[in-house]
């Protein structure tokens, strides 16, 4: 039974990556309030995942800040990722290990108490209908039910920082409502949600505001009304094309 | 069938497959085979002469060997592996109008090409170390490799046959047929093992002579070797040719039909378990959480064909150092306790190349774990079943080492810090290809693993790993090589202590090396951002 989470606000200041000559993320500052679902866009290449990535501790920035409430995510790596689950965008498991050892080996890794750890799994099993797969290899299992195991993984340890890189690519239409549905419980907890996803949909059902990224520099950051005003888009205009008009706009003048 | 086709076929499949990268890989590994088939025929043209095998035993062991290679084409045969093809074989070939006929023709011809190409010259070398033993010239080893070639082209073309057997459009009868054959050749291939048998008649062994594996065993050892016959070897080439045919139109029959649904497509870095349930075994409660790592480590390696094959390695190492050792050639020189230390010693290397997948070090790195802690746990889990095979196959080797040199303390120093060492080296050499693999090692079910980035980060890997590998190594081996002063300086009163202390500086030196190059290694997991 998952509890209620302890808020906890993400700080990113000044974070620039590179990798040899290419900038992947460029000055980029934001803050994501505690319990806020906060969406981000950006065409392939951005620098979405690369920003994911650094924020879980996977990269080490180039320069610039990250912190969950005061925890520097470089200065206090252990702390600051026991607090946080993470999803990368095509999640490989260990495909030798059964369902339930790979989760027992992921719960013990993110330090989860004994007595919680099998009431978790089997109450996460249970929730994804995957119970009768508990003792199947998980290279044996389909794409989707990988994603939903993966998705398990990420929340074993009740984080307090949810991290999605793309959780919904690639998935059947069942598959998907039940990741909604995760999603969707995980916010009411009061998790504070980072989610990169090309799903418009998604994004504008879940993310109270969105960041807009291209190049590696934020675009835009605000609720779905704020980025309408600011590609000068109309009141009843979709996502899609707001994001289209702001990305646009950034591919014509990359300089600002 | 389209011949022009075919071509394009096999050119994209060679321009996709041999690139630059691939090509320098294979010649490091063409290198390497060359120098393991030099002490391969060294030893056993050593190991022959000392028992006075004669030729027509040789021929029944080649053709024993060869019978082990059709086992194997046959297994992979029924497989569904006769004819290998990957994804994009899948995606753009099989979903094209190209017949079948025309894609089995120019997988075989591909096959065979790059059989021929890579297999000629170890074989080459094989031959000529033979007739230079036998004095019989350059020009019967060439042909004598040609023959082989001929052979390993049959086995291709046979497994080939057995996977397009498996189709639906083969009556119940046929397969009852195949099967009978299969066996049958199965059975014969085999019988020269009936020579151990001291009650069997020798003309058991020769039915053998039938088949492809006695046939070209036959010719191959007989020409190299001087033996006097050439209406026979034309018959034995005749009847090999014929094999060749057989299969050949066999397969050209079966391939007219549609038959890639019983074709199992490769996947790269893609285990297959033969069941999808297993009893879960990792029982976390109560134990530590690097008692856990371990254990998922053991797990892993039980599951996967990581196991079967360090068994199988160790049963092969332990064949031919059993042979070597017989040979007598440790006794000829106190250096060659040295090939111990190599051989034992580089099991270590290769098998921790397994040990990381860099698509898998999200699961770690957004962990709050220790990543050097993280690799020695790792190392421990894997160094235990390396050890557990190694072990054994070094007493067997050193028993009678030992024995063979209580006449000479100042040897027998040598072979007592030869074996020790041994062990050492390969738990040196498997920190080494832990931090190479944590600093270098690719994914294995990424696009890019068969892309010239990572043959090359393979090929660089390698060639850091050996010469990183060898200078950490080396004080152990200096000591094996300095040993004989040492002792006789020391004198024979002294010996117990020296060794003694010896042996424990080379734990403690083998200790400190392995703690920096896996504090390395979970310093390089650490760092690494290519994932």
């Amino acid at each position: 039974m998952q509890k209620a989470a302890s808020l906890v606000q993400v700080s990113i200041e000044h974070l620039t990556k590179n990798y040899g000559t290419l900038v992947a993320l460029n000055n980029v500052s934001l803050k994501i309030g505690s319990g806020e679902v906060f969406g981000l866009l950006g065409p392939n290449g951005a620098g979405k995942s690369t920003l994911l990535k650094t924020l879980v501790g996977i990269l080490r920035p180039t320069s610039g800040t990250i912190k969950l409430d005061e925890i520097d995510i470089v200065a206090s790596p252990e702390k600051a990722k026991s607090m946080i689950g993470y999803l990368p965008e095509n999640p490989s498991l260990y495909t030798g290990l059964t369902t339930l050892e790979f989760l027992q080996f992921v719960g013990k890794i993110r330090r989860v108490a004994d007595d919680l750890l099998d009431q978790e799994i089997s109450d996460s099993l249970k929730s994804f209908s995957l119970e009768d797969k508990r003792n199947s290899l998980v290279g044996s299992l389909s794409k989707g039910m990988k994603q939903k195991v993966a998705l398990i993984a990420t929340s074993l340890h009740n984080p307090l920082v949810l991290v999605l890189d793309e959780p919904l690519t690639a998935l059947d239409p069942r598959t998907r409502v039940s990741v909604k549905d995760w999603i969707g419980s995980q916010t009411k907890r009061g998790v504070t949600t980072i989610l990169s996803t090309h799903d418009l949909d998604v994004a504008q059902a879940h993310a109270g505001r969105i960041a807009i990224i291209d190049h590696g520099k934020i675009v835009a950051v605000d609720n779905i009304e704020g980025l309408r005003k600011m590609a000068n888009a109309k009141s009843d205009a979709q996502l899609e094309d707001v994001f289209l008009r702001l990305t646009e706009e950034q591919a014509q003048d990359p300089i600002r | 069938m389209s011949l022009g086709t075919v071509g394009v076929l096999v050119r994209y499949w060679i321009k996709g497959r041999f690139t630059r990268a691939t090509i320098a890989s294979l010649a490091v590994g063409e290198a390497f085979s060359v120098i393991f088939v030099l002490f391969g025929s060294s030893t056993y043209l050593s190991f022959s002469n000392k028992v006075g095998l004669t030729t027509g035993l040789s021929e029944v062991a080649g053709s024993l060997i060869l019978a082990l290679y059709i086992v194997g084409l046959i297994q992979s045969g029924f497989n569904g592996s006769g004819l290998p093809v990957s994804s994009s074989d899948v995606d753009y070939v099989f979903t094209s109008p190209v017949p079948p006929r025309d894609v089995f023709s120019a997988k075989v011809l591909l096959n065979s090409l790059t059989t021929i190409l890579f297999g000629f010259p170890p074989i080459l070398v094989l031959y000529l170390r033979f007739s230079s033993y036998y004095h019989t010239g350059a020009l019967v080893a060439v042909l004598a490799g040609t023959v082989t070639l001929m052979f390993f082209v049959i086995g291709l073309l046979l497994s080939a046959d057995i996977t397009l057997s498996l189709g639906r459009g083969i009556g119940e009868r046929k397969k009852l047929l195949r099967n009978f054959f299969i066996i049958l050749v199965l059975v014969i291939s085999l019988l020269p093992i009936t020579l151990l048998i001291p009650e069997v008649p020798g003309t058991v062994a020769e039915a053998a002579r039938i088949l492809p594996n006695g046939l070209a065993a036959t010719i191959s050892v007989g020409l190299v070797s001087g033996s006097p016959g050439t209406i026979n070897y034309l018959l034995d080439l005749a009847l090999l040719s014929a094999w060749l045919a057989g299969f050949l139109i066999l397969g050209i029959r079966l391939s007219r039909g549609h038959f890639y649904e019983v074709l199992e497509v490769a996947v790269p870095g893609v285990e297959k378990f033969d069941k999808p349930d297993q009893t879960s075994r990792l029982n976390p409660r109560g134990r530590s959480l690097w008692s856990v790592v371990r254990a998922k480590e053991r797990i892993l390696i039980g599951r996967t064909r990581e196991a079967r094959a360090l068994f199988i390695n160790a049963m092969f190492l332990s064949g031919f150092l059993i042979i070597y050792a017989l040979s007598g050639s440790f006794q000829s020189s106190p250096t060659s306790f040295l090939f111990i230390l190599f051989i034992i010693g580089s099991f270590g290397s290769g098998t921790a190349s397994r040990w990381i997948e860099k698509e898998r070090l999200w699961i770690l790195k957004s962990s709050p774990v220790s990543m050097r802690r993280y690799v020695k746990e790792v190392f421990r889990a894997r160094i235990a079943p390396l050890l557990f095979y190694l072990a054994p196959v070094t007493i067997a080797v050193g028993v009678p080492l030992v024995l063979s040199q209580l006449g000479q303390p100042s040897l027998l120093l040598g072979v007592v810090l030869a074996l020790p060492g041994a062990l050492e080296i390969a738990g040196i050499t498997m920190a080494g290809g832990m931090y190479f693999a944590s600093k270098y090692g690719q994914s294995s079910n990424d696009d890019i693993l068969s892309s010239q980035a990572q043959e090359l980060a393979d090929i660089r890997r390698f060639l850091f790993q050996t010469v990183i590998n060898l200078i950490i190594v080396s004080p152990v081996i200096v000591l094996v090589l300095v040993s004989q002063n040492l002792a006789t300086s020391v004198g024979s009163d002294s010996l117990p202590e020296l060794a003694a202390g010896l042996v424990l500086a080379s734990i403690v030196f083998t200790a400190f090396s392995i703690n920096l190059l896996l504090n390395r290694a979970g310093d390089a997991v650490r760092r690494r951002e290519d994932l």
